[in-house]
């Protein structure tokens, strides 16, 4: 090799040293990103059962249809390897894509439009280094008409968005103002815990008061003794997001236990003491219905006569203590105590059995409680595969008479319609959802007008 | 006789390796139908029968015989089923049910040693196997990987790959019997198809003890797990159908079986390729039934090897107290063993074996033991106490050689269906009496180790069964001295396969399951060979998802 050419090749390999330092960023932002986008629990939806990190294609069920998650690895051809900072901000932030288009509030940005300018440099980091390129696009999401213009999202954005970061409240501890955070942006608690209205939008006003997740329910976390979490201490709500128990209160499953699994454990032990800290000062809301404290219901009991009596034939006759004596008591034991000091919970004292709304309790008997990172993987096996509709309808009641909320029940039609993936979105509720598009439709064009109208007086002047 | 049903695979036997060879070539885009003699069982009746019952020692109860397709019971009395024509008993019990006799096992999934498979040239003793270790370790790893094996890295085994999971947590009797023995014997946690976390949708061991009446939160594999997997992969299962005959052509290829329902109507299935897995007394009692003018001494039999050869793993025990609480029962029933003794130059001599420490509650053999030594009162609920804390047994799993003259033929007794029932005929040789005899030596260092006192013997000459029917249905490169061919088909008829473990020519000293299943997938591989571009590429996706 000649002189200059060497001198070239220095050169040029400098200049990509150079470039990589320039383009690497520190250390500290990157994990900072990490640990935003876990609390985010960006991974949950953006990823499909047994697919790569990040690379989307999870159908989540929505009332206006089946939304398909994208992939946000930096691929440049498949993900979001060419947004500009400023893209990722506004996607995040303000649901808008770099196309232009808006995105479904499936897309928790209104929470996370809570993560200031600094949380936002730190994710897109984090997107763009940390996390592994795929070059495959899921299949986009197809909505029906009117669902399927995306613009009708703008004048819901104009109604419910609010695009502020967080801003701490200055009469507020530094604890309570971090769990704030945390609560109202990233890790968007109110995205499934605050019930929403006719658009589907999260009623402020009702913040955390529990709300539908699919087929189940994500319940009351206000500071409500009764109906919420407050009579939970600091340390058992700290317990539940770290581990997804808390003894003699109740466990993580379904979504939950997911949020516990992909993000809530990975926080700092400071984090979640904020997060519990802010949860107590929640406005409570409470439900007439509940007339005592959800995980104060029921004791021990057993019926001794179980042992005596022989099965039936038709295994849907079986009564509920036989069913629960035959799939339940190896582990939560004869009495419902449950064992290795609540590591297999009790039954009684057990938020699981104390609500009156009672599909959590079939959901955790149809599909058990699977944790999918850990090690640890099925926390409760699933009986949907060896119990019939009426046999989870019979156990559900008797689990309910003798340690749960005698006022609640179990119905066979509910056990049979949470099986099959929840309530069908049936014609009344598609045509509320219909108007409430025309609403929004009329809304723009109402909007559109008003600035035209604008523009063209300010021409005139 | 009832309509005629028909697939390209049928399969006798819903077992754990009737299901999985049908799981297999369901998911190769076969049809295929599995008969199962006996019912389909549900979980919850089995642990509900077995909360009741106040015999929590008799494992079978939970599993009471339908009168159309009975299996062995001896508790509270022999029910006459498997015949015993002696000199020594062989008093196997198995499960005839959808799902099989895994239902209640131990879950032990151990590998063979490599020189196990040929102890002939070896040693001089017994026969080699048509096929080597090496063969046969990525079919181990993939029934591992199936039933979700775990297992230490010690068991003496060779394998290319890890296993599925870490060993499950020691319970503290075998951490103690770890500890005291350190130095003389390796007590290494045994390689079992039971969770140690959740896997393939299962969760992990929490130690209910009950291995083997039932374990009531499918922590461990059972074969009705790879019946409901080989039903999502498409094949169809007929419980209650009791086959009695299989029907060959001129050609000598078989065309179709017969099968009773439990009201005695006859029904015939046909198909292309048939796989007799129902076990190492019930297939060759089929064959032997199969008899035919072209076949008079039964199907596969040209070397009249069908039945013979049967094998188990006898097993003699010390119990004893220890000098210190360990409280046998907490955790799964059988978690430690030695596994120094399963190989040597000493195979020429004496048996080689596997010593298996018992992890069950002695709470009811030591109360037995008071009630008959009249203790009562305040001294029974002391020494109850007592006893129980401190009581352990260790036992032998002996290797027995292929003897043709230890055999399963037909009874002149016939069951309710009118079908002859199975007849043991059985005899334990000097080769194994030698073994049982050197490994009191260990016993007794063993009990030496953990300052034992009130050292018993189990009764001089008296040998436990294990339940691991061997040998019956034997593999051999010669068709003059074997029944099956190396891949499970059978010297005598081209389309009729053979998986189980009666296929196994030699018992070694491993609890015979895993050794089956792996054989088995072997086989299905043999006659549908596996999409392999797909299924390397999906677990290279897999494994990139996972990093």
């Amino acid at each position: 090799m000649n002189a200059p050419l060497r001198y070239l090749v220095l050169l040029g390999l400098l200049v990509a040293v150079l470039a990589q330092a320039a383009d690497n960023p520190d250390a500290t932002l990157l994990r900072r990103g990490q640990y935003l986008a876990t609390a985010s629990d960006c991974v949950a939806c953006h990823t499909s059962p047994g697919g790569k990190p990040y690379a989307g294609g999870l159908s989540i069920a929505t009332p206006v249809g089946n939304i398909v998650s994208t992939n946000i690895t930096p691929s440049k051809t498949a993900g979001i390897g060419h947004y500009t900072e400023a893209q990722f901000s506004d996607a995040l932030r303000h649901g808008i894509r770099a196309d232009g288009k808006h995105l479904y509030p499936a897309m928790p940005y209104t929470a996370y439009a809570q993560l200031t300018d600094a949380d936002v440099q730190a994710m897109y980091a984090y997107f763009m280094h940390d996390v592994a390129p795929v070059d495959t696009a899921p299949a986009p999401t197809r909505l029906a008409f009117p669902f399927n213009v995306r613009l009708l999202m703008a004048s819901w954005n104009w109604l419910f968005l609010d695009d502020q970061p967080f801003k701490p409240d200055p009469g507020k501890s530094a604890e309570w103002n971090r769990g704030a955070f945390l609560v109202r942006g990233p890790a968007h608690c109110s995205t499934c815990h605050t019930p929403r209205n006719l658009l589907m939008a999260e009623q402020s006003s009702r913040e955390l008061a529990g709300g539908a997740v699919g087929t189940w329910f994500a319940p009351n976390i206000t500071s409500d003794a009764t109906s919420g979490i407050g009579n939970w201490g600091t340390q058992q709500l700290v317990d539940y997001l770290k581990s997804g128990h808390a003894s003699g209160k109740g466990q993580a499953a379904g979504p939950m236990a997911e949020a516990v699994d992909n993000s809530l454990r990975h926080l700092t032990d400071a984090d979640l003491q904020a997060i519990a800290a802010y949860l107590k000062t929640v406005p409570p809301r409470h439900d007439p219905a509940d007339t005592r404290a959800v995980d104060r219901w029921g004791g021990p009991s057993a019926e001794p006569d179980v042992a005596r009596t022989a099965l039936p034939g038709d295994a849907d006759t079986m009564s509920g203590a036989q069913v629960y004596d035959a799939y339940c008591a190896s582990c939560h034991q004869a009495r419902g105590e449950g064992s290795f000091d609540g590591g297999l919970p009790p039954l009684f004292h057990n938020t699981a059995t104390g609500r009156t709304h009672t599909d959590n309790l079939v959901m955790v008997i149809l599909d058990g409680i699977r944790w999918h990172t850990d090690d640890s993987g099925v926390h409760m096996p699933g009986f949907a595969h060896e119990l019939s509709d009426r046999q989870i309808a019979t156990l559900g009641n008797w689990l309910l008479q003798h340690y749960g909320n005698p006022a609640a029940t179990v119905s066979v039609k509910q056990v049979r319609t949470l099986r099959t993936g929840g309530a069908a979105p049936h014609l009344v509720l598609l045509a509320r959802l219909a108007m409430a598009a025309i609403v929004l439709l009329l809304i723009f064009a109402a909007t559109w007008l008003m600035r035209r109208r604008k523009r063209h007086a300010a021409k005139t002047f | 006789m009832a309509a005629l049903a028909s697939a390209d695979i049928v399969v006798i036997g819903a077992g754990i390796v009737g299901a999985l060879v049908a799981r297999r070539l369901a998911q190769q885009g076969a049809s295929v139908l599995i008969l199962e003699a006996g019912p389909r069982l549900d979980r919850g009746r089995i642990v509900a029968a077995f909360r009741h019952s106040p015999f929590k020692g008799n494992w079978m109860a939970p599993y009471p015989p339908s009168p159309w397709a009975p299996h062995p019971i001896y508790v509270p009395r022999d029910n006459g089923y498997l015949k015993q024509a002696g000199p020594y008993p062989y008093p196997a019990e198995y499960i005839r049910a959808v799902g099989g006799t895994t239902w209640h096992w131990a879950a032990q999934a151990w590998r063979l040693v490599p020189n196990d498979m040929r102890i002939k040239s070896l040693y001089g003793v017994g026969v080699d196997w048509p096929l080597s270790y090496e063969e046969l370790d990525p079919w181990y790893q993939e029934a591992e990987e199936i039933l979700g094996v775990a297992g230490a890295d010690n068991t003496g085994s060779p394998r290319q790959k890890p296993f599925p999971m870490k060993p499950v947590a020691e319970p503290w009797a075998m951490h103690r019997v770890r500890e005291r023995l350190a130095g003389v014997y390796p007590v290494v946690a045994n390689t079992v198809a039971r969770n140690s976390r959740g896997y393939d949708g299962r969760p992990a061991c929490v130690g209910n003890n009950s291995c083997q009446p039932i374990c009531p939160i499918n922590a461990q594999y059972l074969g009705i797990n790879a019946v409901e997997a080989a039903e999502a992969a498409g094949a169809k299962v007929i419980p209650n159908a009791v086959v009695y005959r299989i029907e060959h052509d001129v050609q000598g290829r078989i065309a179709a079986v017969h099968y009773y329902a439990p009201d005695k109507s006859e029904h015939r299935v046909t198909g292309k390729t048939f796989i007799l897995a129902a076990n190492g007394i019930e297939s060759p009692k089929l064959l032997l039934l199969s008899a035919s003018s072209k076949y008079p001494n039964g199907l596969a039999n040209r070397s009249g090897a069908v039945g013979r050869h049967l094998m188990d793993h006898p097993s003699t025990s010390l119990t004893f107290y220890a000098d210190e609480e360990i409280w046998l029962g907490r955790g799964p029933q059988s978690p430690s063993s030695i596994n120094t003794l399963r190989d040597g130059a000493f195979r020429s001599q004496h048996a080689p074996y596997r010593l298996d420490f018992t992890n069950i509650s002695q709470v009811l053999n030591v109360t037995n033991d008071l009630i008959k030594e009249g203790v009562y009162g305040a001294a029974f609920a002391k020494q109850l106490r007592w006893r129980a804390a401190r009581q352990i047994n260790v036992k032998n799993v002996l290797e027995v050689l292929p003897n043709p003259d230890n055999r399963i033929t037909l009874s002149s007794e016939k069951d309710a269906m009118g079908i002859p029932k199975p007849e043991a005929h059985y005899a334990i040789d000097a080769y194994t009496r030698r073994g049982a005899e050197v490994s009191k030596a260990d016993f007794a260092r063993i009990a030496e180790l953990m300052g034992g006192t009130g050292l018993r013997y189990s009764a001089e000459g008296s040998f436990a069964n294990n339940q691991h029917i061997t040998g019956t249905l034997s593999m051999g490169n010669d068709p003059a001295t074997s029944v099956v061919d190396a891949f499970g088909r059978s010297h005598d008829h081209e389309n009729l396969f053979v998986c189980g473990t009666g296929v196994m020519p030699t018992a070694a000293t491993m609890n015979s399951t895993l050794t089956a299943v792996a054989l088995a997938l072997r086989t299905a591989e043999h006659i549908l060979p596996a999409k392999q571009a797909v299924v390397a590429n999906a677990a290279g996706d897999r494994e990139a998802g996972l990093a």
